[in-house]
């Protein structure tokens, strides 16, 4: 059975994420191509202005255009849409709902959506920068039974760097603030450390902060070209010699040592077969980080698009061999493919980017350096 | 005393598997068939005999086997939170 692996954003926030059932589901959902797991963008808004956004610069007033977005020049989807896009969801299969954006919290339709969510029996988790976590808002978020965690990102082990970022003064202590508000009403809270050049060389001190607060976190080194077309957030993206450091040093132990072996069935990701996303304005995509837009909800319903898109069609039948330059590839057991990365690097589902490419070999690399045993020299003596 | 499944809780039907997510944990719940069916009919309030003569009629198991069925998962149900109704309120 295929274990119809799945992106970061969807693993569930806490302790059921490693649970064997949930796997179990995944590869249900893999093999009968439900969409159980969806991500919604609720706004694009956001109140930080963070230089690595994959959705537009947000340095300008906003969006002009969406590469693969067919919508950019429509408005956001209103209530009423989202409503109606929910109960089809739900008819076709949806468990577990991520509402994600620009920053959910800013987003009206926030509380609404989730109200909706625990009518439809739906599992909602978020994804949010946490400074609008104000008390009111956490006690709120804390009363809705269906709402398995927060995943809230941080930049940063100190002010300095993570407020650089975002370019808002203030903004990592809020963060925190907020993340420790949101867990003290009993809320599930996961950060996600997003490694950039910027944070590079406090890595282990972000991880040593989130140990002594006690959150579970998980890391993400993936920054892409933005969904506008612009690519000046890759700027934010390390460079490969703070690559081989991290890999060689506060990320070490994170790599697993030994040889890999690459499922060749599995290889095909969980989206458009368990996993998809729903733009701000509609659009339907494989994933929230590949814009390639499968259909549009205000044109057709969801149930249509997941079953009828040629380009979910065609995404699910791809096999190891139509990744042309991955196939052959001595470094793709240790390969994130990070299919967002690629699409946004080649413009095409079964590219590459060159700096997932290094970040494979490297982790071949210290896998291999990891597996090298050095007996002691009594020990040896005595062999 | 009857029983109803807490509105709020999170599940889906798929195919066969009906999946029950428990928010409080975070735990998620594969259910078997029977399982599934009484889950179906706690959309209602529903006593152990209302649930036992409901199933009876769907399933070739002696009444005795159908009622331990539903008394046990009412029992598991109950204890993890799931559960709301008179009969939940009593355990709690």
């Amino acid at each position: 059975m295929n274990d119809g692996p799945r992106c970061q954003d969807d693993a569930v926030v806490g302790p059921a994420g490693e649970h064997a059932v949930v796997s179990q589901l995944q590869s249900l959902a893999y093999e009968r191509m439900i969409p159980l797991n969806v991500s919604l963008e609720l706004t694009l808004e956001c109140n930080i202005r963070c230089l690595h956004c994959y959705n537009f610069d947000r340095d300008t007033d906003g969006p002009a255009s969406c590469a693969g977005d067919a919508a950019s020049a429509a408005p956001e989807l209103s209530l009423e849409e989202i409503f109606r896009v929910m109960g089809e969801l739900r008819a076709a299969g949806t468990l577990f709902l991520s509402l994600t954006g620009g920053e959910v919290l800013s987003s009206p339709h926030l509380f609404p959506v989730l109200e909706r969510a625990r009518e439809l029996n739906l599992a909602v988790q978020m994804l949010s920068n946490g400074t609008l976590l104000r008390p009111g808002v956490a006690a709120k978020l804390a009363g809705y039974r269906n709402l398995l965690g927060v995943s809230i990102s941080l930049y940063g082990a100190t002010p300095e760097v993570h407020d650089g970022v975002t370019q808002i003064r203030g903004s990592w202590r809020r963060t925190l603030d907020g993340a420790e508000r949101l867990r003290a009403q009993g809320v599930a809270v996961r950060l996600k450390l997003i490694v950039m050049h910027p944070n590079a060389h406090e890595v282990a001190a972000m991880r040593a902060l989130c140990d002594a607060r006690g959150f579970p976190y998980l890391l993400d080194l993936t920054v892409t070209a933005r969904h506008d077309g612009t690519s000046g957030s890759l700027a934010m993206r390390i460079t490969e010699l703070e690559l081989a450091a991290l890999y060689r040093g506060p990320l070490r132990d994170l790599i697993p040592s030994g040889n890999r072996v690459v499922d060749e069935a599995a290889f095909p990701c969980n989206c458009a077969r368990g996993n998809c996303a729903i733009s701000a304005r509609g659009d339907v995509f494989p994933c929230v980080s590949v814009p390639w837009a499968a259909g549009n909800v205000r044109q057709q319903p969801f149930g249509e698009i997941w079953r009828r898109s040629p380009v979910f069609e065609r995404i699910r039948g791809l096999k190891i061999a139509d990744y042309a330059a991955c196939a052959p590839c001595p470094d793709k057991a240790y390969c994130s493919r990070d299919r967002g990365a690629a699409y946004n690097a080649s413009g095409s589902y079964t590219g590459t980017d060159p700096f997932v490419c290094t970040a494979a070999g490297l982790a071949r690399e210290v896998a291999h350096e990891k597996e090298t045993v050095h007996l002691p020299l009594a020990t040896a003596a005595a062999r | 005393m009857t029983y109803k499944r807490d509105p709020g809780v999170p599940f889906q039907k798929l195919d066969e598997e009906t999946i029950v997510v428990d928010p409080r944990t975070r735990e998620v719940h594969l259910l078997n068939d029977t399982a599934a069916r009484i889950w179906e009919l706690l959309a209602s309030s529903r006593s152990v005999d209302e649930l036992t003569a409901a199933l009876g009629e769907e399933y070739d198991a002696p009444a005795e086997e159908l009622r331990a069925s539903v008394e046990e998962l009412l029992g598991g149900l109950g204890d993890k939170g799931l559960l709301a109704g008179s009969g939940a309120r009593q355990r709690a």
